[in-house]
């Protein structure tokens, strides 16, 4: 299977979802909204409705959408989506201190819009996923506190628990750069990993939250930190009963999951315990959390190599 | 339906339930009560909301006078000065009942004026004793330093209020024909006398408006979420306060455990009209989840997902009160604050038939009313995410006039004008106008503050200001009307505010940066343009002991060169400036 590396296509990855880009692209609101109602899982919409997001020009016959079907929670949500996405794009993914204070108005004032349809989104329709999801991302941008995102977790949770998607929004705003600590952050890994059913994706945060904790260290104290013997067991343990687990079904989120393993074992220099990851995905990568390294190609190539070296067989 | 004060047909809803008369031209209503003892209430329509920001205070004043002969008694009576009514009752057998009443009216007729600086004392003492109560700054956003927002003032008249205004006002206000009594008893007791001048009866005041786009928020402080509103009064009006509070205690205290407190009230404010208040408290660490729950708890009633098991429970609970034995006594203090309101007389049957109507269509209504005037005090952050407008933190424009600089800040400015007085600050301008002036207190020291009608005010310190002689606090005294001036005692000498040390105003530093290179700057260019003289100076000395006369061109040259130098220095000065503030 030799190749040039690994894909960060979404629609290479997870070709479900090439009908629905086909149906945006032609502004098809009834292809669109005929692909989200065949889904099976809110986790599904969740992701069709990111990917939706990131295609330009969408907000026009969504916005359409959304007046002709005032009661669906479908349009509206989607959305509110794509102007959150116009909004962060705006505010690019720098850290604070390098947003103009205009790129900052203007990316609130997205998400406000956004916030705006989905409080009466989630006021009608309180068990819709996707809408509490998406409105974990406005309560990071407009920082309502830590406390209403995790009110909205709650409210999310109450009625889906364990959503992938909803998880790593909450983890990130737990993480020190959006206002919680690090204690918060692999608090919450845990409690994901340790309150889902074995062989799901929840384990996932564990690494994310290494991952995460590994980016704001600097030099000696960063390469040391993925290294360690504790942050390793908690890893493994943590993937043993997650995506390693026998009772594991890949489903929309796998690739993430497994990417962060692999991420987070390989720049621990555990080759050998990040091949089973490696091996699962194969040519495929999620963009997250491999856009933090500088090359992300090059770097998953590399540690994809020294993974599969360990099990005797290269894989070139 | 209105029903006027003397044309009592209204009440024809209320035969069998209460009796009505009139007691020396008071109209008064009357319905039996189990026990020896009787209650008795005088309402008389007046209020706070009656009062200016000047005379704040004069209802309660002519209660207490009138209350002050009745002495130290074992009965149990009292009064109470609410925003659109003045309520005395008492409690007792029926000849204390008499007794009191007559005695009340008597001190209303002729107020104790030897009392009145003792009493405007004990106002004070008793305002000062009082919390604020986190909803307390509410009625001044939304209704200004007028009518229904005086609630949010303290009583400014106890300073200032003569006897002849207090008498004045007794006569005008406390007459027979603004008043309503009620008894429980099943007949008017004898020997009354309540005997009151002759006068007329006033509608509740109109409201005053300090908000100009609702919904709307205002920050308050830590711990507390409040929410007013004013909707058209109802029986689903009511109902819905009802169901917004569980929906709240739900929502924030047993699901999410962010609240302690999680409530709502209706109160009529006039004939037409009520306010709805919502309140939840909350921990430090909790309160963003607070604003949120509170904000999506209203969202869902206005959606119109309110169970039918929670309209029933308040229907249920509301009902109750009708099974009371003495339910005639038991509901005359309300039949007798409509009649005084001439809000509509609706009889227990008709309440009952219309809590009975009252659908869940009905509610998201009334959630919507709510909503569309809400004014929500939130701690922390603003709430513009959910819709809402911040209420006006600036005036909308500056007065013109003398200027006085801050002596503590050099970013803000007084202007004393013709027109009124503004205080300029980095924000924005704070007006009070000369026409719409609702206070000034004045003080011997100079000091003046000026509340406006929309609630903003601005206190001239002329120890504060540079230049604010007493020519310019005199012209401040010659423009505001008099009716708005309430002359305050000295202060004590510690108690004059001093200039405080000037802060540096916190700077970033890329600003610092900034003004660091523009002063480097202005240091090279002002040594050049102090050295080049010198250099011109020494060539023109040099040539002419060479014998030789400098060309005309090139000495002019010099002086454009130097010309240009000191306007660079001084724009380089102008630019440093700029980067410091």
């Amino acid at each position: 299977m030799g190749s040039t590396g690994p894909t960060f296509d979404p629609f290479d990855n997870t070709p479900e979802l090439i009908p629905l880009r086909t149906a945006a692209q032609a502004g098809q609101w009834p292809a669109v909204r005929a692909w989200f109602t065949g889904l099976d899982s809110a986790e599904k919409i969740s992701t069709g409705s990111a990917v939706l997001a990131d295609i330009d020009g969408v907000e026009t016959f969504l916005e359409r959408a959304a007046a002709e079907l005032p009661g669906d929670p479908l349009p509206r949500t989607l959305l509110a989506e794509r102007y959150i996405h116009i909004g962060w794009d705006i505010r690019s993914g720098a850290r604070a201190n390098h947003v103009s204070r205009d790129q900052f108005d203007q990316f609130h004032a997205w998400l406000r819009r956004a916030e705006q349809l989905l409080i009466d989104v989630c006021a009608e329709q309180p068990a819709y996923a996707p809408a509490w999801t998406a409105r974990l991302l406005t309560a990071r941008g407009l920082e309502l506190g830590q406390a209403e995102a995790r009110r909205r977790f709650d409210r999310l949770s109450a009625h889906h628990p364990h959503l992938y998607r909803a998880q790593s929004q909450l983890l990130q705003q737990v993480c020190p750069k959006w206002g919680g600590s690090w204690d918060a952050a692999h608090g919450f890994a845990r409690e994901c990993a340790t309150s889902a059913p074995d062989g799901t994706n929840a384990g996932a945060m564990v690494a994310l939250a290494h991952i995460e904790h590994w980016l704001d260290l600097d030099g000696t104290e960063r390469t040391a930190y993925l290294r360690g013997v504790p942050v390793r067991d908690d890893l493994r343990f943590a993937a043993q009963v997650s995506v390693l687990h026998p009772s594991y079904r890949p489903d929309w989120n796998a690739i993430g999951a497994h990417s962060a393993f692999a991420f987070a074992f390989s720049l621990g220099g555990h080759s050998e315990l990040a091949a089973p990851h490696f091996a699962f995905l194969g040519d495929r990568a999620s963009e997250f959390p491999w856009q933090y390294l500088g090359d992300p190609k090059t770097g998953f190539h590399t540690f994809r190599t020294s993974a599969l070296e360990t099990r005797g067989s290269a894989h070139r | 339906m209105t029903t006027d004060l003397h044309d009592q047909d209204g009440l024809a809803a209320l035969d069998g339930l209460l009796s009505h008369t009139t007691v020396d031209g008071i109209p008064t209503l009357y319905a039996p009560a189990a026990g020896k003892e009787i209650t008795a209430g005088l309402f008389f329509r007046v209020g706070r909301a009656d009062e200016t920001l000047a005379t704040a205070g004069i209802t309660h004043l002519v209660e207490h006078l009138a209350l002050h002969r009745l002495g130290l008694s074992d009965l149990h009576y009292n009064g109470a000065t609410a925003n659109a009514y003045t309520l005395f009752h008492v409690t007792g057998n029926e000849e204390e009942v008499v007794s009191y009443l007559n005695s009340l009216c008597a001190g209303l007729r002729d107020l104790p004026m030897e009392r009145l600086e003792t009493e405007k004392e004990i106002l004070r003492t008793e305002a000062a004793g009082r919390g604020g109560g986190p909803q307390h700054q509410m009625p001044l956003w939304r209704y200004g330093a007028r009518g229904y927002g005086l609630s949010s003032y303290t009583e400014l008249g106890t300073w200032s209020l003569t006897p002849d205004q207090v008498r004045h006002w007794a006569e005008t206000r406390f007459t027979r024909d603004n008043a309503v009594l009620w008894i429980t008893s099943d007949h008017v007791p004898d020997g009354l006398d309540l005997t009151l001048p002759a006068g007329s009866r006033f509608p509740a005041p109109a409201p005053t408006s300090a908000l100009p786009v609702t919904p709307a928020y205002i920050h308050g402080d830590d711990g507390h979420v409040v929410l007013t509103s004013v909707v058209r009064r109802s029986t689903s009006a009511s109902v819905f306060a009802d169901v917004l509070g569980r929906a709240l205690f739900q929502d924030l205290r047993q699901e999410g455990g962010y609240s302690y407190s999680a409530e709502a009230d209706y109160s009529p404010r006039d004939a037409e009209f009520a306010t709805l208040t919502a309140y939840a408290d909350s921990l430090p660490q909790k309160q963003d989840a607070v604003v949120g729950g509170f904000v999506d708890t209203l969202a869902r009633l206005r959606a119109g997902r309110i169970e039918q098991s929670e309209l029933d429970s308040v229907r249920t609970k509301l009902l109750k009160m009708y099974d009371t034995p003495d339910l005639g006594a038991a509901s005359l203090p309300s039949y007798a604050l409509s009649l005084l309101l001439g809000h509509r007389v609706l009889s227990p049957d008709g309440h009952r038939a219309e809590l009975d109507a009252v659908t869940l269509a009905d509610l998201r209504e009334v959630a919507r009313e709510v909503w569309g005037g809400a004014l929500l005090q939130v701690p922390g952050r603003g709430v513009d995410w959910a819709g809402l407008t911040v209420a006006p933190q600036y005036s909308q424009e500056a007065v013109t006039g003398t200027r006085h600089e801050s002596l503590e800040d050099d970013r803000v400015t007084l202007v004393i004008g013709t027109d009124g007085v503004s205080l300029l600050t980095p924000k924005g301008p704070v007006t009070v106008r000369f026409d719409a002036v609702s206070a000034m207190t004045t003080r011997p020291d100079g000091a003046r503050a000026l509340t406006g009608h929309d609630g903003f005010s601005v206190t001239v310190e002329p120890t504060l200001f540079k230049k604010v002689t007493p020519e310019r606090i005199a012209a401040l005294d010659a423009a505001v009307p008099a009716a708005a001036v309430v002359p305050m005692p000295a202060r004590d000498a510690d108690r004059i505010p001093r200039p405080r040390k000037r802060e540096k105003p916190p700077r970033d530093r890329r600003a610092t940066a900034r003004a660091w290179g523009w002063t480097a700057l202005l240091v090279l260019l002002g040594a050049l343009a102090a050295v080049w003289p010198v250099i011109c100076g020494y060539l023109i000395v040099d040539r002419i002991e060479e014998d030789r006369i400098p060309p005309l061109h090139g000495m002019f040259g010099m002086g454009v060169l130097e010309f240009a130098l000191i306007r660079w220095a001084r724009s380089v000065n102008r630019r440093r400036r700029d980067a410091r503030v």
